[in-house]
């Protein structure tokens, strides 16, 4: 037993020894092994996208609250372009002013509009 | 982040770093395993070039699994320890037949050189009694009485039971007493091996 002590203590000294032997990895294997690291996370970057005009599109689209309300936007426009094309005949009774003769007529929709638009003519 | 503020993060949050883009992340990686896996590919092989190519191809997959590391689940070093001892298992195998005596010897003048000689000729005569070891003992001892693991981490790495682990090192240390009970001059134990 003493024997099987002894022989344990010696393979520790030689187990030490070896601890403090451990060859250490030079500098071109540290520069390698960076170098894969770079590699490695360059490659798993994600790339940026070249389509920025259809991200503003899609922004646009979401501002307004989706495609439900782009379909409202888009039928009321067509709506709009068609009452313009050709009036239904019961238009013509309302008796606005100025209708049917080569004056212009402006409706105010938008209150507002024209003084927005008189302040950026005048800068 | 500066890489001295990295010292604390533990590996498998470096890992979650480096997986993220962190560039100082895979500089205090690569600082801190590099030796680890090129001191046990070493202790495993007996050859430092080769040693060097285990621990890079070691670390290469370490980068690659990055991505898919599942926190909690295993330590990195855990992993490449397992990592470094399958390369180099498959390179012991292509290895075999070279002749045994090919392992270089202490020097023979090693117990009148002074200490850091006499420390080296221990090493060494350590390694070469090592490489005479079946795989499994070699790689049992190293990780248990080198690299100071305990044995429930050695039955994870090895993928074996705890039990089956002291037994491994207890029959490696046997055989490395034999093999070496011839060397005690070489290695300044002048009472001997019993």
């Amino acid at each position: 037993m003493a024997g099987t002590d002894r022989n344990d203590t010696r393979l520790e000294t030689l187990f030490e020894a070896a601890r403090g032997a451990a060859p250490k990895p030079s500098a071109d294997l540290l520069a390698r092994v960076l170098a894969d690291a770079e590699a490695v996370q360059a490659a798993a970057a994600p790339v940026p996208r070249k389509s920025a005009p259809r991200l503003r599109w899609r922004q646009f689209v979401d501002a307004i609250g989706g495609w439900p309300a782009m379909a409202g936007l888009v039928s009321a426009g067509v709506a709009g372009l068609w009452l313009g094309i050709s009036p239904p005949a019961a238009l013509d009774d309302l008796g606005i002013a100025g209708a049917g003769t080569d004056e212009a007529v402006l409706v105010g929709m938008l209150p507002g509009v024209e003084l927005a638009l008189l302040a950026l003519e005048e800068g | 982040m500066p890489l001295d503020a990295m010292d604390d993060v533990p590996d498998e949050a470096l890992l979650t770093l480096f997986a993220n883009g962190e560039g100082a992340a895979a500089r205090a990686l690569t600082l801190r395993m590099t030796p680890r896996v090129m001191a046990h590919a070493y202790r495993l092989l007996g050859d430092r070039d080769e040693a060097e190519d285990v621990a890079q191809e070691a670390m290469m997959r370490l980068w690659r699994i990055a991505p898919d590391w599942r926190q909690g689940e295993a330590r990195v070093t855990t992993w490449l320890y397992r990592v470094v001892a399958n390369l180099c298992t498959d390179r012991l195998r292509r290895r075999r037949g070279v002749d045994i005596d090919s392992v270089p010897e202490p020097q023979d003048d090693a117990p009148g050189a002074d200490q850091a000689l006499l420390q080296k000729a221990r090493a060494d005569a350590l390694q070469a009694a090592l490489g005479q070891l079946p795989d499994r003992q070699r790689q049992a001892v190293v990780l248990r009485h080198i690299e100071g693991l305990s044995n429930p981490e050695i039955a994870a790495i090895m993928e074996i039971g705890v039990e089956a682990v002291e037994s491994l090192t207890a029959r490696g240390k046997r055989a490395l007493t034999d093999l070496l009970s011839g060397r005690r001059a070489e290695l300044g134990f002048d009472d001997g091996w019993d």
